[in-house]
């Protein structure tokens, strides 16, 4: 609302000279009094119209326009830090797997080194160690863990070869295979096979006793193929009958008051005279170790004058003790017993 | 006791060596402990003689015993000097599987060698007998239809049961057929051939055959082996020589064996190869093969060669010809244009 209040022109209490001039002027005309106070309105309604406008683009309109643009702009905003997070991370886990790696072949590369000048070692043994440049403790560990790997690829190589000893000769041409015999923890024999590879695989030379079928198990074996279808049959030989010998060595050692009345060569036969205590009777025992890969009796008979004894159930005992145990170990059984002197 | 045993005493007495005598007769226990005691063994052999002689009649001992004792000179009494050349031979092709032949017991093949060999010669006397070292000790004396048998000329055997291999001496061409046919009855083997060894020793031929001497093999840390004293002569020699002479004698050994090697007398090779020298035409023009006979012959032959090889004379690695002694087991080798190696022809024909 237009308050008239102080038009300069009008004013009745003071006034310039203009205003002299202009209250003249309206005291003399009142119409023309009322066309300024009309122009003067109108100018000032303008004014305020124009005001006005200009408020309505920085005015309420215009905020709330802006705060929608800040709205919807933070609702996006509201999603990327999280996914940023995340990548950051993952980046993260890529970097360290990735200094893990490097570590590792770096390692690696050491330990091959190391390990080349170990094998190196055990050839030419006189050789000294050599220095390693990273700290005690590193290179302590370093070192273990090659001769783990070292013993790793012998084991390997021993099953390979299940355990015979073999070696190259005539540049790769043969080979010499050996194969060890033992018996209740004691190493007996070494026997040896001295064998060509080309043009086909076959043995040379050996010294495994005549008794024993070289011939019939190097014909039935696989040899050219694979060499342990013959060597296992050979080493199941050779140590069953290396079993038995001892075995016979140590009747005749432990047990003198037990007679051996027949042996063989291949120790496939045994006949021993035992003395009953009681009566002083003689009874005629046959061990037959019909398989010769076995070091234990496949047939146990006994013969006496008494022709009861041996259905006696002490004696049924007896016979079953002798199959199933190596011959000088029954003999201390049924000497305990008292069946025997 | 009669003529030809007293005569076969004799000559038994002949061949013991006078201070055996006492275990001799101790092992063959014909004699009492009171007449062994009685006889004083510092006498000449002659008078030994007469007195065992009287000792025997006295026991009324017979040709048997005689024969008893005389098995136990031959195979008990070591280095006895032999009465001859042992020849090896070889059973061939067991009969069924390995075990069948490998099952003989000795009391099996004593009954039937003995009942197959009177069943082709009547008039024979066998007597076997079995030592310690699984060795089947036979003697047989041989008759004919008309005559008893002769214990002046009797064939040794030695067989080792569950082994393919025989060794005989004192054996004519005639008795050959029937001890062959024999051996291979009883033994459950097809065949019986030559294996082409033989030796004055039959321990020797033995152990050669039986491999029962030291082989060495190729191994990853030889053993030093101790070679026989040498003097030194110069010390720089010894020094730049020591490799190769370890290397000389590993090789050496692995052909021939280490340590003591059975004592083998002699090695023929027989050539039937052409002749081949380009400075003698007409020889190598010939079609035929050039009969040749090469002899080597030692006391100790295996070790000679050792040493020869050993000591650089011969060059290593061993020849074949040489080193396939031991490995074969032969010394009597036939030597074509068709094989490199010797072939195992037989030196008698046999049935």
């Amino acid at each position: 609302m237009v308050v008239l209040k102080s038009l300069p022109g009008v004013d009745s209490g003071g006034g310039a000279t203009n205003d002299d001039a202009a209250a003249a002027k309206i005291q003399k005309n009142p119409q023309f009094v009322l066309d300024v106070f009309i122009s003067e309105a109108t100018q000032n309604k303008e004014k305020d119209l124009r005001i006005m406008d200009g408020a309505s683009t920085k005015g309420v309109l215009s905020h709330l326009s802006l705060l929608e643009v800040q709205a919807r702009s933070r609702k996006s905003e509201r999603q990327q830090p999280s996914r940023v997070k995340e990548l950051k991370a993952k980046a993260e886990a890529l970097r360290t797997q990735r200094d893990q790696l490097k570590a590792e072949i770096e390692t690696h590369k050491s330990l091959q080194k190391l390990r080349a000048s170990m094998d190196k070692q055990c050839a030419h043994e006189e050789e000294e160690d050599e220095e390693m440049a990273e700290d005690s403790e590193n290179s302590e560990l370093l070192r273990l863990m090659a001769r783990h790997t070292q013993l790793k690829d012998l084991l390997h190589a021993h099953d390979i070869i299940g355990g015979y000893s073999v070696i190259k000769t005539r540049q790769g041409k043969g080979l010499c295979v050996s194969v060890t015999t033992a018996y209740n923890g004691v190493y007996l024999e070494n026997y040896n096979l001295e064998m060509d590879l080309k043009p086909t695989v076959r043995i040379s030379r050996d010294n495994i006793p005549p008794f024993i079928p070289l011939k019939s198990l190097a014909e039935q074996s696989n040899m050219q193929t694979d060499i342990r279808t013959l060597l296992d049959p050979l080493s199941q030989h050779l140590n069953a009958f290396a079993a038995r010998k001892q075995q016979l060595k140590l009747v005749k050692e432990l047990h003198k008051s037990v007679k051996v009345m027949e042996s063989n060569a291949l120790c496939s036969l045994l006949v021993l005279m035992f003395t009953v205590p009681r009566e002083k009777m003689a009874v005629l025992c046959s061990l037959e170790y019909t398989d010769h890969t076995r070091c234990l009796p496949t047939r146990v008979h006994f013969e006496c004058e008494d022709q009861g004894l041996p259905d006696s159930p002490e004696w049924k005992k007896n016979g079953s003790l002798l199959m199933e145990t190596p011959v000088h170990k029954a003999l201390k059984t049924m000497k305990k017993m008292g069946d025997i002197v | 006791m009669d003529e030809s045993t007293k005569r076969l005493l004799q000559r038994l007495m002949r061949r013991i060596q006078t201070q055996m005598l006492r275990t001799t007769l101790d092992k063959w226990g014909r004699l009492t402990g009171e007449q062994l005691r009685s006889m004083d063994f510092t006498l000449s052999k002659w008078a030994l003689t007469e007195k065992l002689l009287a000792i025997c009649e006295e026991n009324e001992l017979a040709v048997k015993h005689i024969t008893e004792l005389e098995m136990i000179c031959e195979s008990d009494v070591i280095d006895n000097p032999s009465q001859g050349m042992w020849y090896a031979f070889q059973l061939m092709d067991p009969e069924g599987t390995y075990y069948d032949a490998h099952s003989v017991e000795l009391t099996q093949f004593k009954e039937q060698f003995k009942s197959h060999l009177r069943e082709l010669i009547r008039h024979v006397s066998v007597k076997i007998k079995k030592h310690t070292d699984e060795a089947v000790w036979i003697r047989i004396a041989w008759g004919d239809t008309f005559s008893r048998p002769n214990h002046m000329k009797p064939t040794y055997v030695v067989h080792y049961l569950q082994t393919p291999y025989v060794f005989v001496t004192s054996l004519t061409s005639k008795q050959k057929p029937l001890l062959s046919q024999a051996l291979v009855l009883s033994t459950r083997y097809q065949a019986i051939k030559d294996a082409n060894l033989s030796g004055r020793k039959l321990t020797a031929i033995r152990d050669l055959l039986m491999r029962q001497y030291h082989q060495v093999f190729p191994t990853r840390y030889p053993a030093p082996i101790a070679e026989n004293d040498q003097t030194v002569s110069n010390q720089h020699i010894e020094r730049e020589q020591a490799e190769p002479a370890a290397n000389r004698l590993q090789a050496a050994c692995e052909a021939f064996g280490g340590g003591v090697l059975p004592q083998l007398q002699s090695a023929v090779y027989k050539l039937e190869t052409k002749f081949r020298d380009h400075s003698n035409k007409t020889m190598t023009e010939r079609e035929e093969p050039f009969k040749c006979v090469v002899k080597f012959a030692s006391t100790n032959l295996l070790e000679s060669l050792r040493h020869c090889a050993s000591s650089g004379i011969a060059s290593t690695p061993v020849t074949p010809l040489l080193s396939s002694i031991p490995l074969k087991g032969k010394n009597y080798f036939v030597i074509t244009d068709n094989g490199p190696g010797p072939s195992s022809q037989m030196r008698q024909p046999q049935n």
